[in-house]
């Protein structure tokens, strides 16, 4: 027992080597300045996606700027679908002067109407000119999907009829009020808060390898070894200082996102899945460093272990990522979510168990 | 043999050796692994959104529609389970035909979710009736057409002086007015051809065509339920795609720097009869050469290997444009390796650097084919270049010039401290920098009127970044604190040659002194600055150049502005002793922005 407990005091100490070290250098103020370089980076694509793909969200200033020729008659179905839509429409009985405007930014798109009726045979085809690279013409693409899909519909409803054995589901879906779209909710909840948070375990397993290749290429790993401490204690103190800081950054970020109005529940389980995952990175980055001993190559392993860690996330339900999406939005039962918690727990003490006999096996070859 | 080719020939050499056959089998493997996993990763739908919205349905009809979406949690009942599971938060509840939300933000998104599954599973069976007329009856077919532009990017003094002047409105007509007779005549409605060129497709696979290109084009044919706007992400994926091996590659290149730098390693080579720029260069070399190779194996793998004289002009225009972004992430990494005095501090200054440079490029070439802003990023080029349309040579420079400018720099800059007083001892970045400063100002040409020149492309890519940074605060702050941080950016600049000269006693502490200087500064910066807005902008804003020279006196505003603010910098200098040099940036940013805010009143509050 006293000897466990010395060596938790030098472990201590070389964690706090470290940290002195980590904040001299002013590199920890660095990460921080990465991550909310990227935090300020997404949120810019959420407000960019929230415009993208619920128009509504923009209000009507945007929708009444931009006003659309539709050359045709005005008993068109299309046309009619338009106007209902409050998009800002002028009828044009012919292209030329249509083009005109257009060219003159007096109009900012052209639709030609179908002529056939919606009972014919032949396919009706909707030309639709749109300004090329400008902004106006992704907001208008936007504003016509509904008309043009309502106008689909009904042309639809007359023709399926003619396809045999074909009956179109029936499901009516009751809104109550609240209108968002899954691509911008799914972005918040399924990239962008992951993301967020795993950022500074996958962070801390680069860090790992830079506190022990440094010790080798430096040479004071032989200094440090002449101390009290052993290679253990050593590696030991500074999985614990990589580790310890995880879950302190994932905790401001998830406070960020809070202040942004996006509520995040579970939050103590999510701490405890991001903090698992950056002990189980620290641990393997620390085994790969301790083999090869070499900045680069340990660095490119593994950011290659780490893509295909990720890839390998895609394949199954409650891979990290995964988890916490589905804890932060009470999709997971406390049930299920323990035993992955639990099952995370096991890789981590697995990974211990392969760093502490790498750390062996080194110790005998650096010792002779 | 030139010296430079003797020390790239050693560094290839050496970054071999450090693969022994143990490491190089672990990256094997691993790569091995990465492959098989991709894709693995490729049959799935590519997110990570499995079953993160619990339904419960009472029809067994609707469960392989539900269950062929990975994202609804889906449990078959009974009405009165239904229920109960409703009242106890489920997402969605389906009894009968109709599907009951609650009344929150995650059930509105399930239920957007339902309604996009059923549109596709719809699309699927009716893909399966081979008769287009009556399946997909209504096709929509989109033409971009070009137009004249109308949008300037200028900057605040520029556009405080359009503002006083009173004349931005009718410039801005006059610009597109004359655009419009010169290229009236060309375009007509005739050439894009009316709805007689519309080819309906023949069958389904066609449809299946059409549908398989949305992903790599922008889609010009398609039904309403397919239609959709240009999505930005194409253009990050070709981003991720021809930045991740540079990103690799700079990280093997600045580790080299580093270990020479470590124990003194590097003492040799720089008492061989060598100069810095040969060994600079010579060590850079191999691996620029290496990165230019992978990503001529990623353009052939996206073109195709090219069988016309056309299709290598496009790969070698792609190589072209990616050779200054690979430029600039070296310099950087150089740099960074030069001034960082651990590895830790490498790792941070690398993953930093790339991340801003990642955003530089990812950023604007979200808006490819949306607005003619993407053409900032060489990115925005190369997807065009894929996408086989031609791109203009002011186009390549206006997205390249600042790549290369910045990126050379750099590298001159850290040429310079490429000696043994700041590659082997514990001096502090800042001392570093301003001994790469010092080297600048005390060479032949050197002066504070060409430090000044130089740094305009670092301040115009700081205030791109500084945009993206500041989008996500509510609006008059963001404005303000743009207006405060580009102004510090700017000021920062202008007197840090200044401050050189003092600090290292290179010039006399006179008030003759301060005054020349801040003059020089001023004059330089501002020189820079319009030579940038000429060159650079001209491609984006039509009528940009002219509007640049036709303002005439209006420029002396601009100018007085940039020597009066380096002035202050220099006197407070001056005065105070270059202890206190933040002091006097402060200051002078101070007087920079409140004329700016004085300037742009009118947006900021009202």
């Amino acid at each position: 027992m006293a000897r466990s407990g010395k060596s938790y005091k030098k472990i201590r100490g070389i964690a706090r080597k470290e940290f002195s070290e980590l904040m001299h250098e002013k590199t920890f103020i660095l990460s921080v300045l990465i991550q909310l370089f990227i935090a300020s980076f997404s949120t810019f694509l959420v407000i960019g996606l929230t415009s993208f793909y619920d128009p509504t969200a923009m209000g009507d200033m945007e929708l009444q700027g931009t006003k659309i020729a539709v050359v045709g008659t005005d008993d068109n179905e299309l046309y009619n679908l338009l106007q209902e839509s409050k998009l800002n429409t002028k009828l044009y009985s012919d292209l030329t002067p249509a083009y005109t405007d257009f060219y003159e930014r007096r109009m900012d798109a052209i639709i030609i109407t179908p002529s056939g009726p919606p009972q014919g045979e032949d396919i009706l085809n909707v030309e639709i000119y749109l300004p090329k690279s400008e902004i106006k013409s992704t907001l208008i693409s936007m504003q016509l999907k509904e008309p043009l899909e309502q106008f689909e519909q009904q042309v639809r409803d007359i023709r399926t009829q003619r396809l045999s054995g074909y009956s179109p589901i029936d499901v009516n879906i009751i809104k109550r009020g609240i209108n968002t779209s899954s691509t911008y909710f799914e972005f918040v909840y399924v990239a962008l808060l992951p993301l967020l948070v795993f950022t500074p375990a996958f962070i801390s397993g680069g860090l790992i390898i830079d506190f022990i290749t440094e010790e080798y290429e430096r040479k004071t790993m032989e200094l440090l070894l002449a101390s009290p401490a052993s290679l253990l204690d050593i590696v030991s103190g500074k999985v614990l200082l990589a580790t310890a800081i995880v879950p302190l950054q994932s905790f401001a970020w998830m406070l960020l996102l809070r202040l942004n109005w996006i509520r995040i529940s579970n939050f103590f389980e999510i701490l405890l899945v991001v903090t698992l995952i950056g002990l189980i990175l620290v641990l393997l980055s620390s085994s790969i460093a301790l083999t090869f001993k070499d900045r680069g190559v340990s660095q490119l392993l593994y950011s290659m272990i780490l893509i295909f860690l990720f890839m390998v996330s895609y394949l199954f339900t409650n891979s990290p990522l995964n988890l916490v999406t589905r804890l932060s939005i009470e999709s997971i039962g406390s049930m299920e979510s323990g035993i992955w918690i639990l099952i995370y727990s096991l890789v981590a003490a697995g990974l211990y168990v392969l760093m502490r006999a790498t750390v062996s096996k080194n110790t005998i070859t650096f010792k002779r | 043999m030139p010296g430079w080719f003797t020390i790239a020939k050693w560094e290839f050499f050496r970054s071999r050796l450090k693969f022994d056959a143990r490491s190089s089998a672990m990256l094997i493997i691993s790569l091995i692994l990465v492959v098989l996993a991709s894709a693995a990763a490729a049959q799935t739908e590519m997110s990570m959104n499995q079953k993160i919205y619990s339904i419960s349905t009472t029809e067994p009809g609707l469960e392989h529609i539900l269950e062929s979406d990975q994202r609804f949690n889906t449990r078959i009942v009974n009405a009165y389970e239904a229920s109960q599971f409703y009242r106890y938060g489920d997402d969605l509840t389906i009894i009968g035909n109709n599907a009951y939300l609650a009344q929150t933000r995650k059930s509105a998104a399930a239920g957007n979710a339902l309604e996009n599954t059923i549109k596709e599973y719809r699309e699927i069976v009716l893909s399966s009736y081979n008769d287009v007329n009556n399946s997909h009856p209504v096709w929509v077919t989109v033409h971009d057409v070009e137009r004249p532009q109308n949008f300037q990017l200028l900057s605040a003094e520029e556009t405080a002086g359009r503002l006083e002047a009173g004349t931005e409105e009718d410039e801005q007509r006059q610009g597109s007015a004359d655009l419009n007779d010169e290229g009236g005549e060309g375009i007509t409605p005739g050439t894009y051809g009316s709805g007689s060129s519309f080819v309906p497709p023949e069958d389904i696979e066609e449809l299946d065509e059409y549908q398989g290109k949305t992903f790599f084009q922008r889609q010009t044919i398609s039904t309403p339920t397919h239609f959709s706007p240009p999505i930005p992400f194409t253009a990050i994926l070709y981003a991720f795609l021809f930045i991740f091996p540079i990103y690799f590659v700079s990280q093997f290149y600045s580790t080299s720097v580093m270990d020479e730098r470590t124990n003194r390693k590097g003492e040799l080579i720089l008492v061989a009869p060598l100069r810095a720029k040969d060994i600079v260069i010579g060590k850079t070399m191999p691996y620029i050469l290496v990165t230019i190779l992978i990503q001529a194996v990623i353009t052939l793998y996206i073109m195709g290997i090219p069988t016309a004289f056309e299709g290598l002009k496009n790969v070698l225009l792609i190589l072209a444009t990616i050779f200054p972004v690979v430029l600039l992430f070296f310099a950087l990494s150089f740099f960074g390796a030069i001034l960082s005095r651990s590895f830790k501090e490498l790792t941070f200054a690398s993953v930093f650097l790339s991340v801003v440079i990642s955003g530089y490029l990812f950023f604007p070439a979200m808006f490819t084919n949306i607005h003619a802003i993407s053409s900032i990023s060489p990115i925005t080029l190369i997807v065009r270049l894929i996408e086989g349309e031609s791109i203009m040579l002011d186009t390549y420079m206006f997205s390249t010039i600042p790549f290369y400018f910045v990126g050379l720099s750099a590298f001159a800059f850290g040429t310079f401290i490429f000696r043994e007083e700041d590659l082997f001892t514990q001096k502090t970045i800042k001392e570093k920098i301003v001994d790469s400063f010092e080297i600048f100002l005390s060479h032949r040409y050197g002066s504070v009127f060409l430090l000044s020149i130089v740094f305009i492309p670092f301040v115009y890519m700081t205030q791109l970044m500084l945009i993206v940074m500041l989008f996500n605060l509510p609006v008059p702050y963001s404005v303000i604190a743009m207006i405060v941080l580009s102004a510090m950016a700017e000021e920062l600049v202008k007197s840090a040659g200044i401050y050189t000269l003092f600090k290292r006693k290179l010039a006399d502490i006179s008030l003759k002194n301060a005054v020349r200087l801040a003059v020089l500064s001023g004059t330089g910066f501002f020189v820079g600055e319009k030579a940038v807005a000429v060159l650079t902008l001209s491609p984006i804003a039509s009528s940009a150049f002219g509007s640049v020279m036709t303002m005439g006196t209006l420029l002396l505003i601009p100018l007085l502005l940039h020597i009066s603010t380096a002035m202050v910098s220099s006197l407070s200098m001056y005065r105070l002793g270059t202890r206190r040099y933040f002091m006097a940036v402060l200051l002078a940013t101070i007087v920079h922005s409140a004329y700016n805010m004085f300037i742009l009143r009118v947006i900021l509050f009202g």
